[in-house]
C-alpha cells in the first residue's frame, strides 16, 4: 500500500512540480519513461528493474508509462513533444527506435534523427533459433539446414509481425543460409510465437532466450543455434550463428532515449545514473536471472557511435533483404 | 492419491498467515479498483510490480492473482449496477444483470454473481488439481485449424445470442466483424480502415468498444428519456437475497457455465474471453423460456459469471505451463515470475510444486475471500443506485473515460469510446443487440487469422480442417447447431428461441 501512496504522491509532485521550473539541480521531480510496449513485456521489465535502481542513483522516482501502438511511434512522439528537460524519456528496442524510423519514416510527424538521441543501451537478451518437436525431425542446426534445403518453400517460420525486426532478422538469416521459408506472422508478440512452435503451426523461429527457457527445458522446443556473441552456458552444444559464419546476428537489445534538445549537463546526469544502475549488483542479479546481459555505453559519444553503426546495419538489411514489405 | 497430495502441498503454502494476508490484500485491492473502473487492474498491477521484486515469488503471485479475480468480480458489479462492463468478461453480465437491477433486483443479481463465481472457482480448482497435466496437453494440441473451427462454432452460436430478429443478429455480427478488421492485416502488414489515423494502426481495443457501446450508450439512452423515468431503478428494490426460485433456475446454468469455462480457459490465448459469451449462448439455447433472456433472467447472470471465473482459473494452466498469457494482467504475472528467474514451462509442476499448487490453492482461498468481502457490500452497492441520475451519469461517464484512457494511455481511445457510445445509442433505438456485435468483433479477426494461417500450413488445401480430429469434431458441432436452427420440424422451437 505504501508503494501506491508513493506513486500517487509522485504523481502529485509531477503535476505540481512543473509550475516551479528549474531552480533546483536536475532531477528535482520524478522522471517519466515512456515504454512502447505493454506492461510485463520484455522491454517493460528491463526499464522497471533499471528504473528501480536509478531511483537510488538520482534520488527521484522513475515513473513508467506504457504507450504501445503504431510500431512505437506514439511513444517516441510523446517523448519528443514533451519539454526536453530530461523529465520525459523513452525506452526502445531495434524495432521501435532503429527499424521503424527507417521503414515507417512517413508515418512519423517528427524528424526522428534530429529529435531523438540514444542515452545508452541497457540490456541484451540472446535470441535462439528454436524448432518445434511436433512432426519436425531435425534435432540440430545441420539437420535443419539439410531439411530446409531439400524442401524449399515448405518449412514454416514464425515472427512477431510483417516488417518487424524479428521478421527481418529471420529473413536475413535465411537469405544468408540459402533457405526459402514460409512466413507465419503473429501479432501476439514473443510468447505467442513460442506457442506457434509448440502447437506446430510454425516449425522454426528466432525466440527470446529468457521467455522460451521453460518451454525448451520442458522438451517442447529444440535449440538449433544461438544468436549472440558467445555460446550460452544453458545450451553448451548449440553453436552461435557467428561461429557458423553468420556475422550480423545480434541479440535483442533495449536502450534508453532522450529528446535531442535536452541540455548536455542533464543528458550527462541521466547517462551516468543509467550506467551506474546497470553496473549495480541488484540489476546485475535481476538481469542474470532472466538471461539479460547489461550492455551500457560508457559515454554519450560511445552511445551515439553505436547507434549510428546499428542504423547503418539495419539500413543495409532493409535494402538487401526482400520481405513482403507493408505499404 | 496424487489429487490430495497436490492439494495438500498447495494448501500447506497458501494457508500460511503471510500468504493469506497477501490473498486478502489482493482481493480487496482488486475489488476496489474493479468497482471504480477508473484505475484498471493493469495499471494497478504494473504499479505494484516493483514491490513483488522483494517478495517471495509465490506471495507476489498470490497477491497479483487476487487483484485479477477481484477486479473481474468488481467489473461484474458495475456491469449489473450501471451497465458498464469493467472487463470484456463482464460484457454478457450486463445484458440480464442490468435488467435485473432495473427491476429492483440488483441485490439478487450481485449475490447470484458472487455465489456462481465462487462455485465455479471451487470446481475448477478441483479440476486443475486433478487434471492439470492432461489439460495442459489439450492446449498444446490447438493449432490454427482447430482455432478456426472453434471460432466458426462460436459464430454460429452467436446467432443464438440475439433476442430480436435473426436478420438483425447477423447484421450485428457482420458489423462487429467489420469493426474488428480495423488495423493492420497480420499477414501482409497492410492497413485496413485506418484512414491514416496512427492510433488505429493496431486496431480498436475491445474495452473501448464495450465501454462505448454499453456504458456510454446506456447513459445517452437514459438521458433521452424524460427526467422522471431516468432513474436506474424503475421499480422499488424488493429484496437483496436470491429466492428459492432463483436458485432453482440458476444451478444448472452454473454447472454448464463452469464446464464450458473450464474447457475454454485451457486454450492458450484468449480462450477465457470466449467463455462467458459461449455460456450465455448455450444457456439461452437450452432454456425452455428463451424469451426471458435479455429481460432480467437470473440464469443470464449465473451462466456467464460462473464461466468467466472458471475460465480465468483454468487459464492459469497455459500461463504457467507454456508462458502464454490469456490477457494483459496475466502478461504482467509472467513478468513477475521471470523477474524471480522462474520460467513458465511444462516442468513447472514437477520442479516447483509449491509454487504451482500453492497458486492453485490460493485461487480457492481468493474466491472465498471475494465472497466474504463482497456479500456484505451488496447492500451498499445497491444504495448507490439511489443517487439521483443527474449526478450518477456524470460519474459513470468520468469512469468510462478514465477506464478507456488507461488501457493504452491513449486519448484517441476516449474519443473512439464516445463515438461508439453514439453508435450504441442508435443501435438501441433500432432494437439491435450490441452483444453479437462484440462477439463478431472478438471472433472475426481471430477466425480470419487462423483461416489464412491454416491455409498456409496446408499449402492451400482446405482438407486440413477435416483431417485434424479436434477440428473435425468442432465443425460437426457447428453443423449440428446450424441443423437444429434450420430444421423445419423444430421450427416452432426456433421461433421461440428468436422471439423478442
Amino acid at each position: 500500500m505504501k508503494r501506491i501512496t508513493l506513486a500517487f504522491l509522485s504523481f502529485a509532485v509531477l503535476v505540481g512540480g512543473s509550475v516551479a521550473q528549474a531552480q533546483d539541480k536536475y532531477p528535482f521531480k520524478p522522471i517519466k519513461v515512456v515504454v512502447p510496449f505493454g506492461a510485463g513485456s520484455a522491454t517493460d521489465i528491463v526499464i522497471r528493474i533499471v528504473g528501480d535502481q536509478m531511483r537510488h542513483e538520482l534520488g527521484q522516482q522513475i515513473v513508467v508509462e506504457n504507450k504501445p501502438g503504431a510500431f512505437g511511434i506514439l511513444a517516441i512522439e510523446e517523448m519528443v513533444k514533451a519539454r526536453p528537460d530530461g523529465y520525459t524519456l523513452q525506452v526502445g528496442n531495434p524495432g521501435t527506435n532503429v527499424l521503424a524510423p527507417i521503414i515507417y519514416k512517413d508515418k512519423f510527424k517528427i524528424d526522428y534523427d534530429k529529435e531523438v538521441v540514444m542515452v545508452s543501451r541497457m540490456g541484451e537478451v540472446p535470441l535462439i533459433l528454436a524448432a518445434t518437436v511436433k512432426d519436425f525431425a531435425p534435432k540440430n542446426y545441420g539437420e535443419f539446414i539439410a531439411l530446409a534445403k531439400a524442401n524449399p518453400g515448405k518449412v514454416r517460420y514464425a515472427s512477431v509481425g510483417v516488417g518487424s525486426n524479428n521478421h527481418y532478422d529471420t529473413e536475413a538469416f535465411a537469405q544468408w543460409a540459402g533457405l526459402k521459408l514460409i512466413h507465419i506472422p503473429n501479432k501476439g508478440g514473443g510468447a505467442a510465437i513460442t506457442n506457434d512452435l509448440v502447437s506446430g503451426d510454425a516449425q522454426v523461429a528466432l525466440v527470446n532466450a529468457a521467455s522460451s527457457a521453460g518451454v525448451i527445458k520442458g522438451g517442447l522446443l529444440k535449440v538449433l543455434a544461438v544468436m549472440a556473441e558467445e555460446r550460452m552456458p544453458e545450451y553448451p552444444d548449440a553453436p552461435t550463428l557467428k561461429e557458423l559464419g553468420y556475422a550480423s546476428g545480434k541479440g535483442l537489445w533495449s536502450a534508453l532515449y532522450a529528446p535531442a534538445k535536452t541540455p548536455p549537463e542533464v543528458l550527462d546526469a541521466i547517462h551516468k545514473a543509467t550506467v551506474a544502475a546497470l553496473k549495480s549488483a541488484p540489476v546485475q542479479e535481476a538481469f542474470r536471472k532472466q538471461m539479460i546481459k547489461a550492455v551500457p555505453n560508457l559515454s554519450l559519444a560511445d552511445a551515439k557511435a553505436w547507434n549510428e553503426m546499428e542504423v547503418a546495419h539495419w539500413r543495409k538489411l532493409t535494402e538487401t533483404v526482400k520481405v513482403e514489405k507493408p505499404e | 492419491m496424487e489429487f490430495f497430495d497436490n492439494l495438500a502441498i498447495g494448501f500447506g503454502v497458501a494457508l500460511t498467515p503471510a500468504n493469506l494476508g497477501f490473498a486478502f490484500l489482493g482481493a480487496m485491492v482488486g475489488t476496489l479498483i474493479g468497482v471504480l473502473p477508473g484505475i484498471g487492474p493493469i495499471a494497478t498491477i504494473a504499479m505494484l510490480l516493483p514491490l513483488t521484486f522483494h517478495l517471495e515469488p509465490l506471495s507476489g503471485l498470490i497477491m497479483l492473482a487476487g487483484i485479477f479475480y477481484g477486479a473481474q468480480y468488481g467489473g461484474s458489479t458495475t456491469a449489473i449496477l450501471v451497465n458498464l462492463p469493467g472487463e470484456t468478461s463482464s460484457v454478457m453480465t450486463c445484458i440480464d444483470g442490468h435488467q435485473m437491477a432495473r427491476q429492483g433486483r440488483a441485490g439478487v443479481a450481485l449475490a447470484v454473481a458472487a455465489i456462481s463465481s465462487f462455485f465455479a472457482g471451487c470446481i475448477s480448482t478441483a479440476l486443475i488439481a486433478g487434471f492439470a497435466p492432461p489439460l495442459a496437453k489439450i492446449g498444446q494440441s490447438f493449432g490454427a485449424p482447430e482455432y478456426f473451427s472453434l471460432m466458426l462454432l462460436g459464430l454460429v452460436a452467436a446467432v443464438v445470442l440475439a433476442h430480436g430478429s435473426i436478420l438483425k443478429a447477423v447484421a450485428m455480427i457482420v458489423l462487429g466483424l467489420l469493426v474488428g478488421l480495423v488495423g493492420t492485416d497480420g499477414n501482409t502488414g497492410g492497413t485496413r480502415f485506418t484512414f491514416d489515423i496512427r492510433e488505429l494502426i493496431d486496431g480498436i481495443d475491445v474495452a473501448t468498444l464495450a465501454i462505448g457501446l454499453f456504458g456510454v450508450g446506456e447513459v445517452i439512452s437514459n438521458l433521452s428519456r424524460p427526467e422522471e423515468q431516468r432513474s436506474v431503478i424503475a421499480q422499488k428494490i424488493t429484496r437483496l437475497w436470491p429466492t428459492g426460485d432463483d436458485f432453482r433456475r440458476s444451478w444448472r446454468a452454473v454447472l454448464r457455465g463452469t464446464a464450458l469455462g473450464s474447457i475454454l480457459g485451457v486454450l492458450p490465448g484468449g480462450g477465457a474471453t470466449l467463455s462467458s459469451f459461449a455460456a450465455y449462448a448455450l444457456e439461452k439455447k437450452v432454456s425452455r423460456e428463451p424469451s426471458r433472456f435479455g429481460r432480467g433472467a437470473v440464469e443470464g447472470v449465473a451462466a456467464p459469471e460462473s464461466a468467466n471465473n472458471a475460465g480465468a482459473q483454468t487459464s492459469f494452466i497455459p500461463m504457467l505451463t507454456l508462458g502464454i498469457p490469456g490477457n494483459a494482467v496475466m502478461a504482467l504475472m509472467i513478468g513477475a515470475l521471470t523477474i524471480h528467474g522462474i520460467q513458465p514451462g511444462p516442468q513447472i509442476m514437477s520442479e516447483r510444486p509449491q509454487l504451482f499448487w500453492g497458486m492453485v490453492a490460493s485461487m480457492w482461498v481468493g474466491n472465498l475471500m471475494l465472497v466474504i468481502i463482497n456479500l456484505p457490500l451488496i447492500g451498499i452497492w445497491v444504495q448507490l443506485l439511489k443517487v439521483p441520475y443527474r449526478f450518477l451519469y456524470l460519474a459513470i461517464l468520468l469512469f468510462c473515460a478514465i477506464g478507456v484512457y488507461t488501457v493504452n494511455n491513449s486519448s484517441a481511445a476516449v474519443l473512439l469510446a464516445a463515438f461508439f457510445g453514439v453508435v450504441g445509442f442508435i443501435l438501441m433505438k433500432l432494437d439491435c443487440e450490441p452483444a453479437p456485435m462484440i462477439l463478431g468483433f472478438v471472433l472475426g479477426p481471430l477466425m480470419e487469422e487462423n483461416l489464412r494461417r491454416a491455409m498456409k500450413i496446408a499449402s492451400g488445401d482446405p482438407m486440413i480442417f477435416v483431417q485434424r480430429p479436434i477440428s473435425l469434431g468442432l465443425l460437426i458441432a457447428a453443423a449440428l447447431l446450424l441443423l437444429i436452427v434450420a430444421l423445419p420440424a423444430i421450427r416452432g422451437k426456433r421461433e421461440e428461441v428468436f422471439q423478442g
